[in-house]
């Protein structure tokens, strides 16, 4: 099922239209380089969306990659977890329990993680939103090679059959701006994902970009391509930023 | 009071699971702090609090998941004292007012003096200073006390308030009850009766606001009836036939049919039922009823009907109340003229409501009245009352004149919701279907003569609105798009607003914004189209 007509998608602005010839919306890209701790981009994430509600900075999208990590949504149950949590950070990955949608999940290195920071307006359609991200990863994928990526009918994200490859969960602050986001596996040590069962999900198992291409596909291939598909579906014209804002 | 109820987070989304109670009973809260979470699918959402007060009751306990528009909590959003104390109403009048059963209890303050006001016809005096005073007072008036001096037939320009700024108190009004002022008025006896009816008859013709030109058809007539002594003096035209009745009878009728069946007139002199707006205007009334035989042959007496009444009370009273001041922007509609041709015949047949364009600038409106809060104010005294939610009156024009109901909620809605909200509202006032309080509430009104072919026009302002918003045809106009000329979809969209509350500079951005959201704004996914067609 696409972003069906009727449902109500987070408003693009048409530039075609405006009589003054004036381009989209403008909005922020931020991509530090290296490992971003998780909680750091957690506190980053949090004051960006603050100030988006303000009407202080424009849409922005940060795209990262964490150290090992798990985090547990508000939908998380102790059964998702294999691993105590000891276990994890013997490991070498920190546990967070999170504000985000959905259950149990990991970043780590090799899973370019997207946070779009946007201000759905006055009625946002969570759902589409949603069902919106899971489309700019699905093409961003066909950019890069990798086809036949699709929906679940019952979870969202970005399966290849029966196995996901990008997860999504996300909070709308004040009914309007959105926080957290997807995270796609690019080359990432899918053995991490043996500590817990992902997403709550215990038939389903998880892949990566690289693994479905037979060749290797990094997030410094991935990062581009997602950054234009979000700015074509979100009608933004989307600027690369200084990346002083979350600091590498 | 005010109902907090589960939100609509989108097209397909029919329920949600409250994950998180951020205020518990008894806590204050905010306007727009957070106030719980609700989780659906991905998706945690946090749901900021419509009004500020105290969280008075949680119906909905962490945990369960309850379809959308189920209640979710009560928001004392007074001062807890409003209801043993009878202070003046501060909450929103559209939630108070359903919690009132008399239908005078709801009438929200603009609409108040005209219960006092009715008593004007049985005294000459009275009706002159009463109202002035009474009708003040009434305009910070909670329902509660409205109620009570209805049922204890006390006439409240009489009661001496003790109130916050003289208001009138529960305690005021037992207080003149007990001291024997209740029903024995003697002017006050038949008022307060008149007044009920006048109230209840709200239902179908309280057409308030109202845009200049759809008044059209009827308005004439008022200033013609007003203006019959001087013709009479100079009866060039000698009186004949055309007249339904004998030549000087006229001037009996319509003094029983204006005056109603319900309250007989004890005096003949004062035939309208003068309302402090309205008094001036109609000074001239005597007159008309000594001197209507000299009608031409070709001039006709009409009877003004309850609603023109209504209207015109409305009309004076807006125009003497507000510094009302116009703007004008010119739209490029090209984007939503060719959308909806292109959607609107598989929209109708999906909706079942045909898709105008009313839909598409309630919701450019909607959002620019949110970012400019002062524009979807009330002055209420010398304070303002500021909204985060838009009920929009939409002007509907009858044969015989016109009715503004209110769609509430409007900000919360999409372009289809907008489409069967209003089309509901416009086919149930048309067929005057109406409850009472639909027609109350509105926090900004928007009028489309438009169909009528005019271009531009003047709205009056719909009390206690600051603006109001009028768009007229969609033409094709020869524009200039960079350096050529080009032909596009045009449309002005005009507003009347009070110079009261907002300046020229809110009001030009506020139609700035609206035009900008009618020009870039992709509604296609919400007619069925994809985004971007």
């Amino acid at each position: 099922m696409g972003l069906r007509a009727g449902g109500r998608p987070p408003r693009g602005k048409l530039n075609a239209v405006r009589p003054d010839g004036s381009p989209a919306a403008a909005a922020a890209l931020i991509r530090p380089q290296g490992l971003v701790p998780y909680a750091q981009a957690n506190e980053e994430m949090h004051a960006l969306a603050a100030r988006r509600l303000a009407g202080e900075i424009p849409d922005t999208l940060i795209l990262l990659e964490h150290p090992p990590v798990y985090t547990a949504g508000r939908r998380w149950k102790p059964e998702h977890l294999r691993w105590a949590r000891d276990q994890m950070e013997a490991a070498g990955a920190e546990l967070h329990l999170v504000d985000r949608g959905g259950s149990v999940t990991f970043h780590g290195p090799g899973q370019l993680v997207g946070y779009p920071i946007l201000d759905l307006g006055i009625r946002p359609d969570v759902l589409a939103y949603v069902r919106a991200l899971e489309g700019v990863v699905i093409r961003a994928c066909e950019d890069a090679g990798v086809g036949g990526l699709g929906r679940n009918p019952v979870n969202s994200g970005v399966w290849a059959g029966d196995r996901k490859v990008c997860a999504i969960g996300v909070r709308v602050m004040r009914m309007r701006v959105t926080l957290h986001g997807f995270a796609l596996n690019c080359t990432t040590d899918l053995s991490w994902y043996d500590a817990i069962v992902p997403c709550g999900l215990t038939d389903e198992g998880v892949t990566s970009l690289s693994q479905l291409a037979g060749r290797e596909i990094t997030t410094g291939e991935m990062a581009p391509l997602v950054a234009a598909r979000f700015a074509e579906q979100f009608g933004l014209d989307l600027r690369p930023e200084v990346p002083a804002t979350v600091p590498a | 009071m005010a109902t907090v109820t589960m939100p609509q987070l989108g097209e397909t989304v029919v329920e949600g699971t409250i994950t998180k109670w951020l205020k518990q009973e008894g806590d204050t809260v905010a306007q727009d702090e957070p106030l719980f979470e609700i989780s659906t699918d991905k998706v945690d959402t946090e749901v900021p609090s419509p009004v500020a007060g105290t969280l008075v009751r949680i119906a909905v306990q962490e945990g369960q998941t309850v379809s959308v528009g189920t209640e979710l909590a009560t928001i004392d959003a007074g001062d807890g004292a409003a209801e043993s104390a009878a202070q003046p109403e501060v909450a929103a009048p559209a939630t108070s007012s359903s919690e009132q059963a008399p239908p005078a209890g709801a009438t929200p303050p603009a609409q108040a003096p005209a219960a006092p006001a009715a008593s004007a016809p049985a005294t000459a005096a009275p009706a002159a200073s009463a109202p002035a005073d009474g009708g003040e007072r009434s305009a910070i008036l909670s329902p509660l006390v409205r109620r009570l001096a209805e049922e204890h037939d006390v006439d409240l320009s009489k009661v001496t308030g003790t109130g916050t700024g003289g208001r009138i108190t529960k305690a005021d009004v037992m207080a003149f009850v007990e001291s024997g002022g209740g029903a024995q008025t003697p002017a006050a006896g038949p008022s307060a009766p008149a007044g009920a009816p006048a109230a209840s008859e709200a239902q179908s013709p309280p057409a308030v606001g109202a845009p200049a030109a759809s008044a059209s058809p009827a308005a004439p007539a008022a200033p013609p009836a007003a203006a019959t002594p001087p013709a009479a003096q100079t009866p060039e035209r000698p009186p004949t036939a055309h007249l339904p009745e004998a030549g000087g009878a006229p001037a009996a009728p319509p003094t029983p049919t204006l005056a109603g069946a319900q309250a007989p007139a004890p005096q003949t002199p004062a035939p309208q039922t003068a309302t402090p707006q309205t008094a001036a205007p109609q000074t001239a009334a005597p007159q008309t009823g000594s001197q209507p035989a000299t009608l031409a042959e070709d001039e006709e007496l009409v009877p003004l009907t309850r609603m023109r009444q209504v209207i015109a009370q409305h009309m004076v009273g807006s125009v003497q109340t507000s510094a009302r001041a116009w703007t004008l922007v010119e739209v490029n509609m090209e984007n939503v003229v060719r959308l909806r041709e292109m959607a609107k015949d598989s929209f109708g047949e999906r909706e079942g409501v045909p898709l105008t364009y009313m839909p598409f600038i309630a919701s450019a409106v909607d959002d620019a009245l949110l970012a400019f809060p002062y524009v979807n104010a009330e002055l209420r005294g010398d304070q303002l009352v500021l909204r985060k939610h838009v009920n929009l009156g939409i002007a509907v024009a009858l044969e015989d004149g016109l009715i503004v109901p209110v769609v509430v909620g409007t900000d919360s809605m999409n372009i289809a919701g907008l489409a069967r909200a209003i089309n509901d509202v416009a086919t149930r006032a048309r067929n005057r279907q109406l409850k009472p309080d639909e027609v109350h509430g509105s926090t900004f009104t928007i009028t489309n003569p438009g169909p009528f072919g005019s271009i531009m026009s003047v709205p009056i302002i719909n009390q206690p609105n600051a603006a109001i918003l009028a768009f007229d045809t969609i033409e094709k106009r020869p524009v200039v798009v960079g350096d050529a000329i080009a032909i596009r979809h045009m449309v002005y969209l005009s507003m009347s607003w009070d110079h009261r509350i907002i300046d020229g500079s809110t009001a030009a951005q506020f139609l700035a914004r609206v035009k900008e959201n009618l020009e870039t704004w992709d509604f296609a996914p919400e007619v069925g189209l994809p985004a971007g067609s």
